[in-house]
């Protein structure tokens, strides 16, 4: 100890002459440049400090649309992710069996020699799973994989098709609406934790900060309806737990009381969404009908019953105009998801806020052609499908591309084992050794987003056409040698002159085509007298948009309410468990995809302040019921499979729901993702049984019934919450600025 | 009784002890206020013997008079002076070659360096303790732009008021010129009436 306390590293005995001169490189001195941010669940604006070469620091770009220079907590993994130990650095070849873990490092040149020739063996028969992906990235993918007859899917544990699906059914379109929840009065949301992992959740906490400043106009008020206490519920006025599948039914019932008492505005033309028929075609759906079915708990915020808790929610949201309704998550997770989310949807047309600021803004098509506005929308089916295709040998050579659906896909799906053969040529493009590439062939290193080119048109834009643009903002480290993943595609079919609808010489090529059509456009944020000087612009900026290229409501509600009501279908459950299985996203993990980042894992879950263990959450009274304390571990059992965790036991679970994080249980890859006790990390993916959603054939992972044991083992549970006093706040002097309200008692 | 003998025996080797952890005592004593007797605190050998004679020596000296930002950049803009990238070395050792045979050889090191991209690990001569902060800039603008005829220097000049005339040392050891320890710093900054507050100098 004396020696570390009294001596000099020896490191610091030395003062080093590096190699080249940096000219750039005045100490002290700070840039900043604006790019995009992809490690959460949609582009975020950001800009990145850098001092010496070296990017130190990423925040949100206060001009982009969508964020407005707030960021999401997975916007610092960027940083982890480029300077991580365990980051792969140059090409792998397998050496020996699939799954053997032994790998050789070899060059560039070799590497995409051998899949060259891996493709022009087996042309005709490759495909390729990614994320969800938009801008050039996707194009080149999508022309990539067309050139060599493939199919390319794109892969999420927790899909969007559904949502996608209700929205193109309700609004009439595949792009997916703005939400203008600052300019709302009310919030009525079902589902969808919008506020910590759903879909653009950067882009509703901005709206929420607005909806909740009191300084404005106005204080809206939400209602959050969910079975589980989640981080959205946790910031409503009222959260009303219900039994996974019925919030359509409850939807539907809202627009009951709205027609029966006839508060819906005066412009909205109830005849033609009932075709005709009013108030009886919903006779069915009426409060008091409907109520002893929703598992509703009977006393809310001074409501004495169900129905009247539906019919005060009702006229709460039509009478504080404008309302918004949003569904998600596990609305749209259940057999009747589609239905589920159709009715809540509905409910916007109902009070007449499509179109209309504080409601739902539809956003607009790209501005540049051959560029989506939308991702694809694929299911767990497809994968399963591809699956069939590779054991029928349709299929001989896939290309994993930044995804690793072993992990997040359940174990019963089966493609663990189809990847496990030589009958499949495996070339992953990762980062990070995962349960995918382990059966790889092939890995090639891909550059981090702050090293890249890359686009975007974000999904949901704010409203109005946007592109986001994102540079390379530093070189990779000295030891690395990652490459642009779009950029090894394009040389790969260059090579075997399958380039035809590929006329760029790299993704850098192809996004300045991009800016020269903006620039051709003569309109929106970038200014530039000649193509060269918008380029710059461009970049500086981080993006283009034009406020004034607005999307069109195209719904079409004739008959909307009946069409509706015909998907309505009680939701089907497998496993013959006591309780509902309510998984979710990870605040921080996501669906595990950042779970090679301590920050990720050292993050502590906003409800609950766990970190770095999977948790099953109870209610207190169930857990005393059966003698289950917090830090005993649980095990979770359905028909599936059965994982165990650590027992968080919270007042504010439902009795009849279990919940489990999405995230943990890794066995291969970094220490930080893998390295757990027996009993603290578990993927919930794998106990959830193959129930699919009618209508999208999208896993149903709400429908799964589970039992609880206690396994007699206890663990520390990772957790700050009750480690510290708490104590009610607002009460002393000095803390008057903390405000609560209620929905009957606030001001307009 | 002590015989008489094993007093005098005795009284000889104390005074062996006390005069030998006497010297112990001066030399560490010596060293702490001041340079270090007998080369104990020398540097260990440059990886490359470069003399600062040869490069910012005067022309009369034999030297190329060479300013001393041309090589420590940053000296002028930042906390640290900094040393030359070995790029920097190269664009004049690409061309001037050694006076002798033994320069040559030094110089053919700084040549294979830069060629196989491999860097230099000088052996720092001056290092600033964690919990202290020290500004070269601040120093060279109170020095260069001051009101009185010593603090309107040239910035080759501000360089010799702490580290000497580094541009006749063949070779630089610490406290070579002076200790350049907290004494150093507040004595200065107590003649040119610069606050010492702890917190202008320590983190």
């Amino acid at each position: 100890m004396g020696a570390v306390a009294c001596d000099v590293f020896e490191d610091e005995l030395k003062v080093q002459s590096p190699v080249a001169l940096p000219e750039d490189l005045v100490k002290g001195k700070e840039n900043w440049y604006a790019t995009l941010c992809r490690t959460g669940p949609s582009s975020e604006g950001v800009v990145v400090r850098v001092i010496e070469g070296r990017a130190k620091k990423i925040q949100g770009n206060p001009n982009y649309p969508t964020n407005l220079g707030a960021q999401g907590v997975w916007s610092d993994l960027g940083l982890q992710q480029l300077y991580h130990p365990d980051r792969l650095s140059n090409p792998l070849r397998l050496n020996g069996e699939k799954a053997s873990g032994r790998f050789d490092s070899i060059t560039w040149g070799r590497a995409l020699d051998e899949v060259s020739k891996a493709l022009e063996s087996r042309d005709g028969a490759v495909a390729m799973i990614s994320p969800p992906m938009r801008g050039h990235s996707a194009v080149i993918a999508d022309e990539f994989i067309k050139a060599f007859g493939g199919k390319r899917i794109e892969f999420e544990s927790l899909d969007l098709k559904t949502y996608r699906s209700a929205i193109k059914n309700i609004f009439g379109q595949d792009i997916q609406p703005h939400y203008d929840i600052g300019n709302a009065e009310y919030v009525l949301s079902f589902g969808a934790d919008f506020l910590s992992t759903w879909v653009s959740p950067t882009q509703w906490q901005v709206g929420y900060g607005e909806f909740r400043d009191s300084e404005h106009s106005h204080r809206g008020i939400m209602t959050h309806v969910d079975s589980r206490f989640s981080v959205t519920a946790s910031n409503a006025d009222r959260w009303i737990p219900i039994t996974p599948g019925q919030e359509g039914k409850l939807a539907l019932s809202i627009a009951y009381v709205i027609i029966e008492e006839q508060l819906y505005p005066s412009g909205v033309d109830v005849n033609s969404l009932t075709s005709g028929q009013g108030l009886s075609s919903l006779a069915a759906y009426s409060p008091e009908n409907i109520g002893n079915q929703l598992g509703a708990p009977e006393h809310v915020l001074g409501a004495h019953s169900v129905p009247e808790l539906i019919r005060t929610v009702a006229r709460e949201f039509a009478s504080h105009r404008p309302a918004i309704a949003i569904g998600g998550g596990t609305a749209g997770a259940s057999t009747n998801g589609l239905f589920n989310l159709e009715a809540i949807y509905l409910l916007n047309h109902l009070v007449g806020s499509v179109g209309k600021e504080g409601g739902v803004i539809l956003n607009p098509e790209s501005p540049v052609k051959n560029l989506k506005a939308t991702s694809n929308a694929h299911t767990l089916s497809d994968l399963e499908e591809l699956i069939r295709d590779i054991k029928s040998s349709k299929i001989k050579m896939l290309i994993m591309n930044n995804v690793n659906p072993v992990y997040g896909s359940p174990d019963w799906i089966g493609l663990e084992a189809v990847l496990n053969s030589d009958d499949i040529y495996l070339v992953s493009i990762d980062s990070f050794m995962n349960e995918t590439n382990q059966y790889a062939d092939m890995i090639l290193p891909d550059r981090n987003f702050i090293e890249d080119w890359g686009n975007d048109v974000p999904e949901p834009a704010a409203g109005y056409q946007t592109i986001g643009i994102q540079q390379p903002i530093v070189n990779p480290l000295s030891d690395m040698d990652p490459r642009s993943s779009s950029d090894v595609l394009l040389s790969l079919a260059q090579d075997l002159g399958k380039d035809g609808n590929m006329p760029w010489k790299s993704l850098e090529d192809a996004l300045k085509g991009m800016s020269d059509e903006l620039f051709e456009l003569n309109r929106g944020s970038v200014s530039g007298s000649t193509k060269q000087e918008f380029w710059s612009n461009l970049l500086r900026q981080g993006g283009w948009w034009d406020k004034s290229a607005v999307g069109q409501d195209r719904s079409n509600i004739s008959g909307l309410i009946s069409k509706v009501i015909d998907k309505d279908k009680e939701p089907r459950l497998s496993g013959d468990g006591d309780f509902y299985l309510v998984p979710f996203l990870h605040n921080s993990l996501l669906d595990g995809r950042n779970g090679d980042m301590p920050w990720a894992q050292g993050t502590p879950d906003p409800i609950t302040s766990v970190a770095w263990q999977t948790w099953i959450e109870i209610n207190d009274k169930v857990a005393n019921e059966r003698g289950i304390r917090e830090g005993d571990v649980i095990e979770v059992k359905s028909g599936a499979s059965s994982i165990t965790g650590i027992a968080f036991v919270s007042p504010a679970q439902p009795p009849s729901v279990i919940s489990v994080p999405l995230g943990q249980g890794r066995t291969k890859g970094s220490a930080y993702a893998t390295d757990r006790l027996d009993g603290e990390s578990a993927n919930v993916l794998d106990i959830i049984e193959n129930n699919k959603i009618e209508g999208t054939e999208g896993l149903a992972w709400a429908a799964t019934t589970v039992s609880i044991t206690n396994t007699g083992e206890s663990l520390r549970i990772a957790k700050f919450e009750g480690d510290y006093e708490s104590r009610e706040v607002g009460f002393t002097e000095g803390e008057e600025l903390i405000k609560t309200t209620s929905p009957g008692d606030h001001d307009h | 009784m002590i015989p008489k003998g094993n007093i005098v025996a005795a009284t000889l080797v104390g005074l062996i002890v006390a005069g030998i952890t006497g010297f112990i005592l001066l030399v560490v004593a010596i060293s702490w206020f001041s340079n270090a007797p007998f080369g104990l605190n020398d540097a260990p050998a440059q990886p490359i013997a470069f003399p600062h004679t040869a490069h910012a020596g005067t022309v009369e000296d034999g030297g190329l008079g060479m300013e001393c930002e041309f090589c420590h950049r940053n000296v002028t803009k930042g906390d640290s002076a900094t040393v030359p990238a070995l790029q920097q070395c190269w664009y004049c050792h690409q061309k001037v070659s050694g006076g002798d045979e033994a320069a040559q050889a030094e110089i053919d090191k700084l040549v294979t360096a830069y060629s196989d991209g491999v860097p230099v690990n000088w052996e720092r001569v001056h290092r600033l303790p964690d919990h202290v902060r020290f500004v070269h800039e601040a120093h060279i603008r109170h020095f260069t732009q001051g009101d009185t005829p010593e603090t309107q220097l040239e910035v080759k000049e501000v360089c010799t008021v702490c580290h000497g005339e580094v541009a006749k040392m063949e070779e630089v050891q610490p406290k070579q010129f002076q200790s350049l320890k907290m004494g150093t710093c507040l004595d200065c900054h107590r003649k040119y009436d610069v606050p010492t507050d702890c917190t202008i100098c320590h983190k």
